[in-house]
């Protein structure tokens, strides 16, 4: 019997259980999809990373291209060598990599793809399959042959060199899931506030039930326990959908992210459909779910502060801008990523404890500044009911002001990432055409040969070596950075968006100047127009800093120079040109090169299907933040509406007082628009500057401290203008489902619960 | 038979390679015997496997070389050595060719720059000496060059693994080295071959499909093998056989007994027993070759032949960590040549644990006759 009468609540509001629970699951599920999303994409990184790293290859001392007849030599000579032969197909390019996996048993640990007879399956084919299309296509697949590690002394006619399996880009990679690591912890923290929110706006409209309940001899605690147990098979109920729906969203979303991860990175990295159920982020938001309802249930009993058990409602507001400043002192001053994450949640509490009040006073002054108007009365009946509103909403205004914050620092970061990444991966394969310049072959004799070619567009040359970065003073440590020479500096190069740079860098650059790249001005503290004092080449020299540049690629500390500043004992570790071919076709240049450098064989490598590889990784990647970011959003606009409904529901004794007084009820659903849409929008207002702060927070604070460079800030106003315009939709769908209600109501009585303590 | 043992690995591995690449399907592997063995591969060249019957002939030294229009193959070497000190010491040496398409012995062999996929090769080595086994597995793919045999000059090679005939008469060669440990052997008195069976012709059921298989029984090996860091000088006896085949096993033939064993009488004992599936255990396939200090050889059927397991162990076999419950000693009968002995394997674990593992361990002979030799059980690991 008890039961029942407990239960007759939802009986009567069936709808406000199916939002409850229903918020439940689609918190579950961004919780379960975020998770195992997150949780799997680094997991693949950290794969892939292992994977690319620490090869290397076997290639002839004379520079002549490996064959197969080298890869024969080599085994039996009893060296563990195995084909690695790799070609683009299909449009967009999609780099298929032959193996054989017969020949990389041998390897203690393979280098990927495959091992004794088994293939890991796309991109890895047999080589065969390779071999064959090579002997079709015009551009025939690079054979290498991959060493295993710890191999002994080659055969006089060969030598090592390091191999990389894939382009790495994991340091971007892992920048943006440690950004999306805080949003998802911010997601949750969200989920938390807007769950409660719900749940404690029905309570409320049950308290005379309880009331009732109480008279018939049923004990507050034997209700609590009920309650408990109610909330606690709810959510149970509502978990195990949302789990599966979340583990499907994932699911669905990696696959197409494992599909760019297979390409880029040569592995069957992410195994989505294999991924076990993940009870972990069930259990997880249980405890959140059941927590933050229930909290109250645990604390001692505190003097009667009907509908304000939140430190929201009784954090004193110097408390709250106390916490704000301290946050915001602490992300701006900090030194490390714990301290930013702390400053951050202070500032979140502080921001939130403060805003419900500062709305509910500036409606509250909209109010009274109405007098004067001659729809005074109504309009100043309308902030009033606003003020309200935001103070008894203060616990859902502040969630939904902190995921419109999320919301729009994860498009922010989304967007800038995309650019940014786009942008770099341009400039730095800004040339048509790469040639790597061969063991034994002489880069002067290629540049000659270049110089030559007629019609051939703008190119350059890079050398990359090693330049120890002394002290100013000339006592402390060296430095060890890594140094790249560029010359001559043409187009390819002059277009770089630069961080910081003197005026005319790039001839300043000419003249014997040095730009640093991000990394290392952070670190060192360098500034443009600093000397510095290098040691290249066994040469002491001082040089300006003539710009900063983006280098996001890379952990490491970079300066370039102009080849000709470099000193004649330099020795370069690596040297390639970046050629546009203009009017000459690669073949011509090829052939050219071929020939001066006495070569059988050379590989001119396109740098437009590279750029194309790894854009695919990201922008899955993107698919993934903005899923995040849309889902989010819909649970935030979910709650609203929800909380919207409820709450509009309980004043509106108070809206139907409206037609009493004789506004006519035309008039009254444009009171009860203006109101709703003064609600979203004001929540949307406020977090505006919120989501701006949280955006730079992220590019400008955690990105450089977790990984030594920063990504530009930007802002999207046309997006502000979307997220406002939902809201406003929002806001409308409210006022007319309240609309619709009122009209359908004859005559309205206020509740036991709202005639007992309400504001009016 | 001995081979048919180990071979199976590369079957089953370039099983998963056709599923893999070719997306050819075989058999339900619960029907394709140890290793696949028993299976079949679909085959989309023009040309057709070849299956060995009574009919066919030995022919040297082409035979020696490889057949490429077979679908399996090996050339395999066990020996029963003493170190200089009298210490016995177990070695073997075998390397398949598992051919994916069939080609004509006459035809080419596909350029290798195309990195053909049409066989596979396996090498396995191992050395058993006082309760240590040391085992390693080299694979490659056939055509390309770092694999393959040759009958004459006589080679069989993988990588750096090489049993050849250095020049036409002299003692053959066998240099392994593998990891840690190894050995360079040479083996003499290699013209006297014995053909089993029907001239070459084995059985390996009562439905008729079989393997052509001659041996090498009497080889005197001597030479140097590396363990821990020392080097033995070793002599001994040694067993070289060459099989090949289409299909090796019939349906539902689960794996073997196999033995070859040096009597002290002179005679050799070579003895097989192909196990059914459980159920059908009395429909298992038996045959011996016994054969006389003059070369002669008798076949032995099943029905002359009583084999029966003793002494089982629980064993491990090795990485692949799978438990088996394994004879460690066989009673073998066989009264048409007064053979009542027991064949009986040293303490130890003896797996050769590579793709498929299998047990393949030195043994003593007792009873009727004493003697040493080879045993090699499959499909006994779980």
């Amino acid at each position: 019997m008890i039961v029942k009468a407990m239960t007759s609540h939802y009986r009567r509001h069936p709808l406000q259980l199916l939002a409850l629970a229903l918020m439940i699951v689609v918190a579950t599920m961004l919780w379960t999809g975020v998770s195992v999303l997150t949780g799997q994409a680094r997991e693949s990184l950290a794969v892939s990373e292992e994977a690319v790293a620490a090869r290397e290859a076997v290639v002839r001392v004379d520079g002549q291209p490996v064959s197969v007849t080298d890869f024969v030599t080599l085994r039996r000579a009893g060296i563990c060598v195995a084909p690695w032969l790799e070609t683009a197909r299909g449009n967009p390019a999609r780099r298929v990599i032959g193996i054989d996996p017969l020949a990389m048993a041998c390897f203690d640990a393979p280098p990927a793809g495959g091992n004794a007879g088994e293939l890991a399956g796309e991109p890895f084919v047999d080589i065969s399959e390779v071999a064959g299309d090579s002997d079709r296509s015009e551009s025939p697949g690079q054979l290498s042959l991959l060493i295993s590690p710890g191999t002994g002394a080659l055969p006089e006619a060969y030598q090592r060199k390091d191999f990389r399996l894939g382009p790495a880009t994991g340091e971007l990679a892992d920048s943006f899931l440690l950004n999306l690591d805080a949003l998802s912890l911010l997601v949750l923290f969200i989920t938390g506030l807007l769950v409660r929110s719900v749940y404690h706006l029905g309570l409320a409209q049950r308290r005379s039930s309880f009331a009732l309940l109480e008279r018939f001899g049923v004990t507050k605690a034997q209700i609590q326990r009920l309650l408990a147990v109610e909330l606690t098979l709810l959510t149970l109920i509502c978990v195990v959908p949302g789990v599966w729906f979340g583990q499907a969203l994932a699911n669905r979303l990696g696959q197409g992210f494992g599909l760019a991860l297979d390409s880029l990175f040569d592995l069957s990295l992410y195994a989505g459909d294999d991924t076990p159920v993940p009870w972990q982020a069930a259990i997880v938001m249980m405890a959140l779910v059941l927590g933050v309802c229930l909290v109250d249930r645990l604390l001692p009993q505190r003097p009667a502060h009907e509908g304000k058990s939140s430190w929201l409602a009784i954090a004193p507001g110097w408390v709250c801008v106390s916490m704000a400043a301290a946050g915001l002192t602490m992300v701006i001053w900090a030194s490390s990523l714990v301290w930013v994450f702390a400053g951050t949640a202070l500032v979140f509490a502080g921001v939130g404890g403060l805003m419900p009040g500062v709305l509910a006073r500036c409606a509250e002054a909209m109010a009274r500044r109405q007098t004067q108007s001659p729809r005074s009365p109504l309009a100043r009946w309308r902030y009033r009911e606003l003020a309200v509103m935001f103070r008894n909403l203060a616990l859902p205004v502040v969630a939904l002001q902190f995921a419109m914050a999320t919301v729009l620092a994860v498009q922010a970061l989304v967007t800038t990432f995309e650019e940014t990444f786009e942008q770099w991966l341009a400039q730095r394969l800004s040339a048509e055409l790469y040639v790597e310049v061969p063991e034994g072959a002489s880069a002067e004799t290629g540049a000659g040969a270049l110089a030559k070619l007629d019609g051939l567009g703008d190119w350059h040359r890079v050398r990359r070596g090693k330049a120890e970065l002394l002290e100013n003073t000339g006592a402390g440590d060296a430095l060890t950075t890594d140094l790249m020479a560029l010359s001559p500096v043409t187009p390819l190069v002059t277009d770089w968006a630069l961080l910081a740079s003197v005026d005319e860098p790039w001839a300043a650059l000419s003249a014997g100047g040095v730009m640093v790249n991000e990394q290392l001005a952070r670190r060192q503290g360098l500034a443009l127009g600093q000397r510095l004092r290098i040691e290249v080449g066994g040469e002491i020299r001082e040089v300006l800093v003539v710009a900063i540049y983006a280098d996001y690629g890379r952990p490491s500390a970079e300066l370039l120079v102009h080849g000709e500043w470099l000193p004649e004992d330099f020795t370069p570790s690596f040297q390639s040109f970046s050629i546009n071919p203009g009017e000459r076709s690669v073949e011509d240049i090829a052939r050219r090169l071929k020939s001066d450098w006495q070569l059988a064989d050379l590989v001119i490598r396109d740098n437009a299907s590279i750029q194309a590889l790894a854009s695919q990784v990201f922008q899955q990647t993107f698919l993934l933040t903005r899923a995040i970011s849309v889902l989010t959003l819909v649970l935030a606009s979910l709650s609203l509406l929800v909380m919207g409904w409820v709450f509009f529901s309980t004043r509106s004794w108070y809206f139907q007082l409206l037609s009493v007084w004789g506004v006519p009820p035309g008039a009254v659903r444009r009171q009860l628009r203006g109101l709703a849409l003064l609600l979203t929008s004001g929540v949307t207002l406020v977090a505006l500057p919120l989501g701006l702060w949280l955006t730079w927070t992220l590019v400008s604070r955690i990105n450089p401290l977790a990984f030594g460079w920063s990504l530009p800030m930007a802002v999207y106003p046309g997006f502000w203008l979307e997220l406002t315009l939902l809201m406003a939709a929002i806001g409308l769908v409210i006022a007319w489902l309240i609309g619709r209600s009122l009209a359908g109501q004859a005559s309205l009585r206020p509740g036991a619960s709202l005639t007992g303590g309400g504001e009016r | 038979m001995s081979a048919a043992r180990v071979v199976s690995v590369l079957l089953v591995m370039v099983l998963v390679l056709v599923t893999a690449m070719l997306s050819a399907c075989s058999e339900s592997p619960d029907n394709g015997g140890f290793a696949g063995l028993a299976a079949s591969v679909e085959n989309d060249s023009p040309h057709e496997f070849l299956q060995p019957g009574p009919g066919n002939r030995l022919s040297f030294p082409d035979d020696f070389g490889p057949h490429p229009q077979h679908r399996i193959e090996w050339w395999y070497l066990t020996a029963n050595l003493e170190t200089a000190d009298g210490q016995p010491l177990g070695l073997q040496w075998t390397q398949f060719r598992q051919a994916i398409k069939p080609r004509p012995a006459d035809d080419p062999p596909p350029p290798s720059d195309t990195w053909p996929l049409e066989a596979a090769w396996m090498a396995h080595a191992a050395v058993s000496y006082e309760g240590q086994h040391q085992f390693a597995e080299r694979l490659a793919r056939g055509d390309v060059g770092h694999a393959g045999a040759r009958a004459e000059p006589f080679q069989v090679w993988l990588d750096d693994w090489l049993l050849s005939e250095p020049a036409v008469g002299e003692p053959w060669r066998l240099q392994v080295q593998a990891d840690g440990w190894g050995y360079d052997l040479r083996l003499g008195n290699t013209d006297d071959r014995v053909a089993h069976g029907n001239h070459g012709f084995s059985a390996k059921s009562f439905d008729g499909q079989g393997s052509m298989y001659f041996s090498l029984v009497n080889l005197d090996i001597s030479g140097t093998v590396t363990l821990n860091g020392k080097t033995h000088q070793v002599q001994g006896k040694g067993w070289f056989d060459r099989e090949w085949s289409s299909q090796l096993l019939k349906t539902g033939q689960q794996g073997w007994d196999w033995f070859a064993l040096h009597l002290d009488d002179d005679h050799k004992l070579m003895a097989f027993r192909l196990r059914e599936s459980e159920g059908d255990r009395d429909r298992d396939f038996l045959s011996a070759s016994w054969i006389a200090p003059d070369g002669e050889v008798t076949t032995l059927g099943p029905d002359q032949i009583e084999l029966v397991g003793q002494d089982w162990r629980d064993s491990e076999n090795g990485e692949h960590g799978e438990s088996g419950r394994v004879p460690g000693q066989f009673q073998l009968r066989i009264p048409d040549v007064g053979v009542d002995i027991q064949v009986t394997a040293p303490k130890g674990q003896y797996w050769n644990a590579g793709l498929y593992p299998y047990w393949e361990s030195p043994v003593t002979v007792e009873g009727s006759h004493a003697g040493v030799g080879y045993m090699e059980l499959t499909g006994y690991n779980k």
